[in-house]
């Protein structure tokens, strides 16, 4: 304090000598025009270096030898195809998640109810395979398309107070989350358990309700449908005409109303696409990985969803990108715990490095660090 | 704990069939080369209680057999992380896997079919094969003794209790608490609340206070976390813990029914490396002689003469006493164990109804 208030007494002063503050090199931010893509991934790519780097600083003060990092915890866990199965499989529902952010961000509609939606989605799910409804052959679809209408169901609530009562979606979303959670433990403590053993987990999902693997270890269809699920989320967001409109709401949406956008059907359309992915994402984690409803499927994969959809800035093509950087971080974190013991709080931290660091890149990409003299 | 384990009705049914179907003459297990053990856990291991207690049981068998046994941390109940941790141990030439999770249980019998070299045993898992072993421990025994203890420091004879849930594993222990407490003061109750979660320590806490709102004045628990002691030391009142010693955490824990994984886990190994390991196709459900649950009793609180008679009736459990003998009625009126006969393992796991005295919605 003291010598913020000295500054303006010794440039007073200072004219006298010609020396003013302002005259001694320092470091100004100047905002971008508009940085190429090619530059953008380069910039990312050094952000994701230098995360690294900081990680393995971290790890060889922790007392993990250097050396052995990259000659044997690298070659091994980016070497063995079973690792990479690994990522793929946790992979898919990530990207999906991330898509739903994604989809919901860019209408600024703040669905945090992700779970609850992702809960809905296997609920309709299992209703579908717990009744046997439809011929087996159509049963997949039939349990995806139900996944992603229940999940829009529980969507309703929200969205229309939101748009109806100008209820906060952050708080309605948030807060629905712990009722769908409540509402699934009555189902597996309650009608639902499984028949054969009474355990609360519904009963196992018959062969024709399953995803099926695609021949790589472990790795089942749902990897292809989420790659479809982006594809189709770029037409969407970038192509279509609904994804401009959507650009419009986002940048001002008092502006988008004045010029006769129909905000409120843009912002509800968007808040239901993303809850039905968000529905799609239960049923391909209980159809493909868990082969069932259990109890903590959809653990996590909010606020997942919420950091991939930040990170890659509501773009579809990059949700894959860094859906697949949280995974690979997953099993890498699994990795150095079995390599070197350290514990998972430490696994923590260098996640948190690593994703910063690529969330500081969006700074850098915004604004330029100039020297000034 | 997380969740259930071993034996199921449908396994029962298995165990019933078998002699239609005739005798399975499985092979002992081999083990290729030595031993190899690794610990897959659910939580953190500093958890204060399930998880803590398994990685605890690790040390000392690490020390038992003089070998260094790496652990992953952190793994929640799901296949996709599940899956990764055990494929990097077994990797690194790991031939034993030790789970910790209900959740386990499917990823760990498909990981089982995989690696048919690979020895598994899941504490809470619920299935089991040719190289895969789920264990549970009868809590309701050291559950038991600590509702013995519980009842001898109550001055009103009215006990609380705070569960997870209502299913057969935390309603066993709820209605041992309470048999417990009726040998030392036949006009005791369980007032049991459910927080519907392992791990909640704000509504345990919430619970806690309810309860002593009410006038009781000893709190049991089956939760994951030592809240309910904490609070009830904060409230002057006392606690039983359950999972690890809990009076670490609080004086007000006078009894504590506590995991001893490592006086099952010792022999198994010990087995599996002699080549006459044979998982029992319908789980381990450890008693207090065998490695499941012991207690850890009594704090100051319980007088002399009550620390004797738990002691006792611990002894008449290590020598086979059963505690769920008929003839047994719930609170209903039905009859649930005829006089003369124990109940069976089936109906522990299904059990769903509450004795006359415990008082729960």
């Amino acid at each position: 304090m003291t010598e913020a208030q000295d500054l303006p007494g010794r440039a007073a002063a200072a004219p006298a000598t010609g020396r003013r503050r302002g005259r001694w090199p320092h470091l100004a931010l100047e905002v971008r025009q508009h940085m190429p893509g090619p530059q953008q991934a380069l910039m990312l790519g050094a952000s994701l270096v230098a995360g690294i780097a900081i990680s393995t600083l971290v790890l060889v003060a922790a007392g993990v030898p250097a050396g052995n990092l990259l000659d044997e915890f690298v070659i091994s866990i980016f070497t063995r195809p079973r690792n990479l199965a690994n990522v793929l499989v946790y992979t898919a529902p990530l990207v999906i998640v991330g898509l739903a952010a994604a989809v919901a961000f860019r209408a600024r509609f703040w669905n945090i109810g992700i779970e609850g939606q992702m809960i809905f989605g296997a609920i309709g799910a299992t209703l579908i395979a717990n009744h046997d409804i439809g011929p087996e052959g159509a049963r997949l679809y039939l349990m995806a398309a139900t996944a992603a209408f229940a999940g829009m169901v529980w969507m309703l609530v929200p969205a229309l107070l939101k748009l109806r009562l100008e209820v906060n979606e952050i708080i309605s979303t948030l807060l629905l989350n712990y009722v769908a959670f409540n509402f699934l433990l009555f189902l597996l403590y309650g009608p639902w358990k499984d028949p054969q053993s009474a355990f609360p987990h519904s009963k196992m999902y018959d062969a024709a309700e399953r995803l099926t693997r695609i021949g790589f270890f472990n790795v089942d269809t749902s990897i292809y449908l989420a790659f479809a699920l982006a594809v189709g989320c770029f037409l969407l967001l970038v192509v279509s005409r609904f994804g401009f409109l959507l650009n419009f709401v986002h940048a001002n949406p008092k502006m988008a109303r004045a010029m006769g956008v129909r905000v409120a059907v843009l912002v509800l359309s968007a808040a239901l696409v993303s809850a039905a992915l968000a529905g799609v994402a239960g049923f391909v984690i209980s159809a493909g990985i868990d082969n069932r409803m259990t109890q903590s499927f959809f653990v996590g994969y909010g606020f997942s969803g919420i950091l991939i959809g930040f990170l890659a800035r509501n773009n579809p093509v990059l949700v894959v990108f860094f859906a697949a950087l949280i995974a690979v971080l997953m099993v890498a974190g699994q990795g150095l715990q079995v390599f070197y013991q350290i514990p998972s709080s430490m696994v923590l931290l260098i996640q948190a490095i690593i994703v910063i660091c690529a969330a500081a890149s969006e700074f850098l990409i915004r604004y330029r660090l100039r020297l000034v003299r | 704990m997380r969740s259930p384990a071993a034996i199921s009705a449908g396994a029962l049914a298995a165990v019933l069939l078998a002699p239609l179907t005739g005798p399975a003459t499985a092979e002992p297990f081999q083990l290729d080369g030595d031993p190899a053990p690794a610990f897959v856990i659910f939580s953190q291991v500093n958890d204060g209680g399930w998880s803590q207690a398994l990685d605890e049981a690790r040390q000392r068998v690490e020390d038992h057999f003089g070998l260094r046994i790496p652990y992953v941390e952190n793994v929640p109940e799901s296949a996709s992380a599940i899956r990764p941790a055990v494929e990097l141990l077994i990797d690194r030439g790991a031939n034993i896997i030790v789970g910790s999770a209900f959740g386990y249980s499917d990823t760990f019998l498909e990981l089982a079919e995989e690696y048919p070299n690979v020895a598994f045993m899941n504490p809470a898992g619920t299935t089991n094969a040719a190289n895969l072993q789920s264990i549970y421990g009868r809590t309701y025994q050291s559950q038991y003794l600590c509702g013995m203890a519980a009842a001898a420091v109550s001055e009103t004879g009215r006990l609380g209790f705070v569960g997870a849930n209502p299913f057969g594993l935390v309603n066993w222990t709820i209605n041992a608490y309470l048999l417990g407490a009726r040998q030392i003061n036949p006009d005791a109750t369980v007032t049991a609340v459910f927080t519907g979660a392992w791990n909640d320590p704000v509504r345990e806490r919430e619970a806690v206070i309810a309860l002593a709102e009410q006038g009781i004045d000893v709190i049991g628990q089956h939760v994951d976390t030592p809240t309910p002691p904490i609070v009830a030391g904060e409230l002057g009142i006392y606690a039983t813990g359950h999972h690890r010693d809990l009076s670490e955490f609080s004086d007000a824990t006078q009894c504590s029914s506590v995991w001893v994984w490592d006086r099952y886990l010792i022999p198994e190994i010990e087995s599996i490396v002699a080549g006459t390991w044979e998982p029992s196709p319908w789980g381990a459900f450890a008693s207090i002689a065998e490695g499941g649950t012991d207690i850890v009793c009594c704090g100051d609180a319980v007088p002399e003469e009550a620390v004797a008679r738990i002691m006792e009736e611990r002894q008449a459990l290590l020598d086979g006493k059963q505690i769920y003998a008929g003839p047994l009625v719930d609170r209903d009126g039905v009859e649930r164990v005829a006089a003369g006969e124990v109940i069976g393992d089936g109906d522990l796991w299904g059990m769903d109804w509450f004795l006359p005295g415990v008082i729960a919605q």
